[in-house]
């Protein structure tokens, strides 16, 4: 497959700490990955790293097939980025910042006024970007990132400080990219339900280290529904639901039924009836994303 | 190149900093006004303007003025995290260092050039009637720039590493206010790069030379403070952590 970021055993340490531990990071062309992590997990360490704003201390980075040592300003001419907080100039305007890069890159005048439509700043294109609020410089910070029109955009926490109707925007903005462009995107987040909505897929991080990478919907499976059964015995009727054929899981203080539709929990019920079993319970357990998300972490932290 | 220093004169020239540039020349002509020294007895009446001129303005405001503005290079990189924001755009390191130090000395550069016009000034509003010396206020301004480069250099290695305005202006002035001092030993006025300025200023230095500093001092001192403190300063840059 073809990887538009690959990451080999990618290390980086503070002094004995390691801030990113072996992370191998995959994202194929045209996916939404959403990087997923909870607060200083590594997440923009990874992606300082992935701009070459920082060495690793060992392993290497790939963008677009190429090594990111030898070929920085290759790979930059194709990314934009937004690293953490906003980054502006306080003293120019929202123009002015987008052409004060715009010098650099190279690209006509006309785009700054497409991306700050795009972002919908153009209201206050004049206006000194002091002013302005956290979810201003925000979209701001992503205008001056699809300036260029990159291949790659990677972009940390980019909906920090916005409101419910920044993000929705954020989200539909971002989601449209793929397609309309064919850009690739990297967005990390310490928030479940923002990944959720936006991305393709989905690489989960903790303490510097990648504990789960895949598509969305493999991450989606493990969130399905499970049946849990409380019983007078609960050893007993566990240990009859598997000579009968029935999958199940013995809990604590209970039994989960791995039923995968109606009938076969039904069944399952009715044969556990006919055995003589007492049922107290019976109920339906969601394991939302967000729960897998923290045992996910939580394992790694308590390991 | 190019690109990279107009990006860096589009930053710099919509912040008001730019007017510091005019302070120094100011108050050159001031002082140029205000002083009527004829203690001197010079032969001619411009070489007493710049004597008094030349040493508050060289000992003091043209290391000072050039620390600020290489502070205020660096400072709205360090203000909203403009570093990572500059070097993840497809420019190398190096090319920026270069570009703001490059932007630094024509910046100073244009500044001696107000001041050449400060000298003018004061000698027109005072009705000085002798030839105006040219040669040796062109050594004066040339050479003062010159003695300037080192220091430009280490100030914006300072600057680059120090994220605070105040650091860089505290070491700024911790080495040019002892220059008061220093110049007027014989024994380490010629090897201290802060003295330099004035020295290369002065006009009552030796003339035999091109400048009225000898060769052998302007590359020693000049120009190895000068390569120490631009590589220093490029490496570190470099290799700095974002
Ligand atoms: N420049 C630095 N010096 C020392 N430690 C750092 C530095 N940057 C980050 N860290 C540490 O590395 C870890 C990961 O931080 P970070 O990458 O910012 O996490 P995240 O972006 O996922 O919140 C944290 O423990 C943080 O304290
Ligand atoms: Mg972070």
């Amino acid at each position: 497959m073809e990887y538009i970021v690959e990451t080999k055993h990618l290390t980086k340490k503070f002094g004995k700490e390691e801030a990113v531990s072996n992370l191998e990071m995959k994202i194929p062309k045209g996916e939404i990955y959403g990087f997923l992590g909870p607060n200083g997990a590594g997440k923009t360490t990874t992606i300082r790293m992935l701009l070459g704003l920082m060495r690793p201390t060992s392993g290497s980075v790939q963008l677009f097939g190429k090594d990111m040592k030898n070929n920085r300003i290759d790979i930059l001419k194709n990314i934009g980025s937004l690293v953490e907080n906003p980054s502006y100039y306080p003293h120019l305007t929202a123009k002015e910042n987008l052409e004060a890069s715009r010098k650099i890159l190279n690209v006509p005048k006309k785009r700054i006024d497409e991306v700050l439509q795009q972002v919908r700043l153009h209201g206050v294109a004049n206006k000194k970007v002091k002013g302005f609020s956290l979810g201003m410089k925000q979209r701001l910070g992503i205008a001056a990132a699809m300036l260029h029109q990159p291949e790659l955009l990677i972009l940390d926490e980019p909906t920090n400080g916005l409101d419910p109707s920044g993000i929705i925007e954020m989200r539909q903005l971002i989601q449209s990219l793929p397609e309309e462009y064919g850009m690739t995107v990297l967005i990390s987040s310490h928030l479940l339900s923002e990944i959720d909505q936006m991305a393709t897929r989905v690489g989960v991080v903790s303490k510097g280290k990648m504990i789960f990478q895949d598509s969305i919907e493999t991450m989606r499976k493990f969130a399905q529904a499970s049946i849990q059964v409380k019983v007078n015995d609960n050893e007993a009727a566990w240990r009859s639901l598997l000579a009968n054929g029935q999958k199940a899981d013995l809990e604590k203080e209970s039994v989960t039924l791995q039923a995968e539709d109606d009938g076969q929990v039904a069944a399952s019920i009715r044969y556990l009836v006919q055995q003589g079993f007492s049922i107290y319970r019976v109920q339906e357990e969601k394991r939302s994303l967000e729960n897998i998300f923290l045992e996910m972490t939580k394992e790694e932290q308590s390991g | 190149m190019v690109s990279v220093i107009n990006s860096e004169w589009y930053k710099l020239r919509k912040s008001k900093v730019i007017f510091l540039l005019f302070v120094a020349p100011l108050i050159g002509l001031f002082i140029g006004l205000s002083g009527s020294f004829n203690a001197i007895g010079a032969m001619n009446e411009w070489y007493e303007k710049l004597v008094v001129m030349n040493s508050t303005y060289a000992i003091l405001f043209l290391p000072l003025i050039s620390g600020v503005l290489a502070s205020v290079i660096c400072r709205y990189e360090h203000q909203e995290g403009g570093w990572k924001q500059l070097l993840a755009l497809p420019v190398t390191r190096g090319k920026v260092f270069l570009s703001k130090y490059l932007l630094l000395i024509l910046l100073m550069l244009a500044m001696q050039l107000m001041y050449l016009v400060s000298i003018y000034l004061v000698g027109m509003i005072e009705g000085i009637t002798d030839p105006f010396p040219m040669d040796i206020v062109w050594k004066s301004i040339f050479g003062g720039w010159v003695a300037t480069l080192p220091l430009i250099a280490l100030q914006l290695w300072v600057s680059i590493a120090f994220k605070s305005f105040a650091a860089p202006f505290a070491i700024n002035v911790i080495f040019t206010l002892p220059t008061i001092l220093v110049i007027n030993s014989e024994r380490f006025g010629p090897y201290y790069p802060w003295g330099q300025p004035f020295l290369m200023m002065n006009i009552g230095g030796s003339t035999e030379d091109v400048f009225f500093v000898p060769w052998d001092q302007i590359l020693t001192v000049v120009g190895g403070s000068f390569l120490l403190f631009f590589i220093g300063g490029y490496l570190y840059f470099l290799k700095k952590a974002i």
